[in-house]
């Protein structure tokens, strides 16, 4: 069974961290993010499809693809691989194009072997503007206000509805 | 709509605390400068980040130019945080799922094809 965890903001207050182990061998779970075929099997929320037009899984390499969302829109991607590090480590940039989403983030997925046939993945998303972010650890040390600033901004935009 | 110099304006924890303290209403430069030891140079600077992220608008008034929240910008980051919430949890999921068909193939099964054997 699958252990779940939920989005952590609070762990480090310039990166979005999610846990989740899985019942399947590290290798096994690292091939399937090497190969847009099995990637097309899991990649994205429920509802979406991806149809992939550019793959290179190394790093530099560049992975397009669009993503079929269930309204019928779709969502033009760009990943760019910056590390490969079988079966360990991948860090990935997602957009920086002109015709994709417009966020860019760099997402660093760590893969654990915890033994008895399970693993555990790490995904830690990087808030944009690494030199402010090194600025900002070395000036004011660990700060939790992110994750209380968020909640009360949801709620005051909650109130604005 | 830029998320980035959103993101990058919130990545500060100065700036956070300026927006946490107007998420309680409209205030003017000198109110917001006080909880901090800084100059009002400086908060003026935080607050253009801000600005230019559209996190926050400033009134017209020549001596007295309160701040108050956008709430759009606001909107925004929490959408994003929402969908990139969905993606985690969904894709892994999703993930999961599909590991188990795979080990549920026979092992000898090597071509990747449906599991299809002579």
């Amino acid at each position: 069974m699958a252990v779940k965890s939920s989005l952590d903001l609070d762990q480090d207050p310039h990166s979005i961290i999610g846990v989740r182990e899985f019942d399947a061998p590290r290798e096994l779970v690292f091939s399937v993010w090497t190969d847009a075929k099995h990637l097309a099997q899991w990649w994205g929320p429920n509802g979406f499809t991806t149809t992939t037009s550019r793959f290179e899984f190394r790093p530099g390499g560049v992975w397009r693809f669009v993503m079929h969302g269930p309204d019928g829109r779709d969502y033009q991607n760009r990943v760019t691989f910056d590390e490969i590090v079988p079966p360990e480590r991948i860090v990935y940039r997602h957009g920086g194009g002109e015709d994709v989403e417009p966020v860019q983030f760099r997402q660093t997925v760590i893969f654990e072997d915890l033994g008895g046939s399970r693993t555990r993945i790490t995904w830690r998303g990087d808030f944009p503007s690494a030199a402010e972010r090194d600025r900002v650890i070395k000036e004011y040390g660990a700060d939790k206000g992110l994750v209380q600033t968020m909640a009360r901004l949801a709620d005051y935009v909650a109130a604005q509805g | 709509m830029n998320l980035d110099a959103t993101f990058s304006a919130l990545a500060d924890p100065t700036r956070r605390a300026i927006l946490a303290r107007l998420a309680r209403g409209e205030t003017s430069v000198m109110e917001l400068a006080k909880p901090f030891d800084m100059s009002l140079p400086a908060v003026s600077k935080h607050l253009k980040v801000l600005e230019r992220a559209g996190l926050i608008a400033r009134g017209r008034e020549a001596q007295f130019r309160p701040c108050r929240i956008e709430p759009k910008a606001l909107k925004d980051v929490d959408d994003w945080l929402e969908h990139y919430r969905r993606f985690f949890e969904e894709s892994f999921d999703r993930l999961d799922a599909y590991l188990k068909v795979l080990q549920a193939k026979p092992p000898k099964a090597k071509g990747k094809k449906h599991g299809r054997k002579k």
